[in-house]
């Protein structure tokens, strides 16, 4: 299982090197939305941990979207996705490789949006591996649930509709977590931080876990 | 006479129509034709085979996992012919050193490493087939495998139906081609609304 989900995961970050549209279109999405804060509230309310905070994990929510999205386009061209799924293994393994892929993708945004939020709005995290911690742990809470709707919607014509109708409802508690938590660690607040980031383990863990059982039998 | 796949009584139905009705439908050694109209479940019946549909009735019953070469070519298309095969290949536990002698002997030396999306839909076509030999499944499913060949890529494809029967490996063909190996095959079926029925 785990070779497998390691070939697909390989196999994703190739094509994602080949043909990076979701990764320019996330990049470019978080960025802009970023930037847009900045202008909507002002240089004063941008800076406040929750505003900021707030905005990057939304952009970060939407950018799961877009990225999974985006990735099971691409194997349905051709119907790739079949030659996989038709192998024993394979619908574990192409949940499994594909969280596994993205969430390096997802993780490179984040990275670079949090960088660009940092210099832009000028914030000074006060505890900055908190910020870190909180961020990772934010996507893989995130992404497990993008997957598994994206699984979902795989075959309905109405997919770029149906995948954040499904995945935004989902991903409330996550955002809440991951925003309280980023916003914490931005002020200092360490308790308080691990803490949302504890609660965001266990949301990765049971989405992961419950993707695992569930795709299997869900995808067509 | 052990059928390597088979459907008994098996019912497929797609957007609440039925595509295949009560079918049974057995994979004996050497190769099997499957003819019929467009539109009449010919693909269905292969996807029913490869477990690639859910069956609504019936059930399904095969030896291992058979290679299912489609009419469109199932590779990605962000990859090289050389990293698809290569993966498949690894995916099933297959040697992986033989996918660049493949596509040399299916014509693509040349452009093995180019990314699916640069090829011509002939060039997909024999990256799809020379799965044939770079996944060797007792059972191999081919859907109208001679749409966008030439003349040297189907003679290429009849050499390499004919190389899987010699190694014991049972071919079952969907074509809507009426001459198409009819000569090599042990079997032929026409699928018709639905239904199999021997030619």
């Amino acid at each position: 299982m785990i070779a497998r989900a390691s070939l697909v995961a390989l196999r994703e970050l190739f094509a994602e090197r080949n043909q990076p549209d979701g990764l320019a279109a996330a990049l470019t999405f978080t960025a802009t939305l970023v930037l847009l804060e900045s202008l909507a509230f002002g240089p004063g309310r941008a800076t406040q941990p929750d505003v900021a905070s707030g905005v990057f994990w939304i952009a970060i929510l939407f950018a799961s979207v877009l990225i999974s999205t985006r990735s099971f386009d691409r194997d349905l061209e051709d119907d790739a996705i079949d030659a996989i799924i038709a192998l024993p293994g394979g619908r574990e393994a192409i949940y499994a490789g594909k969280m596994a892929a993205l969430g390096i993708v997802l993780a490179l945004v984040a990275l670079v949006a949090g960088v660009f939020a940092i210099f832009l709005l000028d914030l000074e995290p006060a505890l900055p591996w908190h910020v870190a911690l909180v961020g990772v742990m934010g996507v893989l809470a995130l992404l497990p649930v993008s997957v598994f709707t994206s699984v979902l919607a795989l075959r309905v014509r109405a997919r770029v509709a149906v995948v954040p109708i499904l995945t935004f409802p989902l991903l409330v508690p996550q955002l809440v977590a991951a925003t309280q938590g980023m916003s914490a660690a931005l002020s200092g607040a360490s308790a308080e931080a691990l803490g949302w980031t504890g609660l965001l383990a266990a949301f990765a863990l049971v989405y992961t876990v419950l993707g695992l059982t569930i795709v299997p039998a869900a995808i067509e | 006479m052990t059928p390597s796949a088979s459907l008994h009584d098996a019912t497929v139905v797609l957007d609440d129509h039925p595509v295949l009705h009560r079918v049974t439908f057995e994979v004996l050694p050497g190769l099997t034709l499957v003819r019929g109209p467009n539109g009449a479940g010919k693909t269905t019946l292969l996807r029913a085979l490869a477990g690639l549909v859910p069956l609504a009735r019936g059930r399904r019953q095969v030896d291992g996992a058979p290679l299912l070469v489609g009419h469109r070519p199932m590779l990605l298309r962000g990859l090289s012919a050389r990293a698809n095969l290569t993966f498949l290949a690894a995916f099933r536990g297959r040697p992986t050193h033989t996918v660049a002698d493949a596509l040399v002997r299916w014509g693509l030396g040349g452009v093995m490493d180019r990314p699916m999306d640069r090829l011509s839909a002939g060039q997909r076509k024999r990256a799809a087939l020379a799965r044939i030999e770079t996944e060797p499944e007792p059972v191999i499913l081919l859907d109208e495998p001679f749409a966008d060949l030439d003349a040297d890529g189907a003679a290429r494809l009849r050499e390499s139906v004919r190389a899987a029967r010699l190694r014991g490996q049972d071919v079952v063909l969907v074509t809507h081609l009426s001459d198409e190996l009819d000569g090599d095959a042990s079997r032929r079926f026409i699928v018709d609304a639905g239904q199999v029925r021997p030619a």
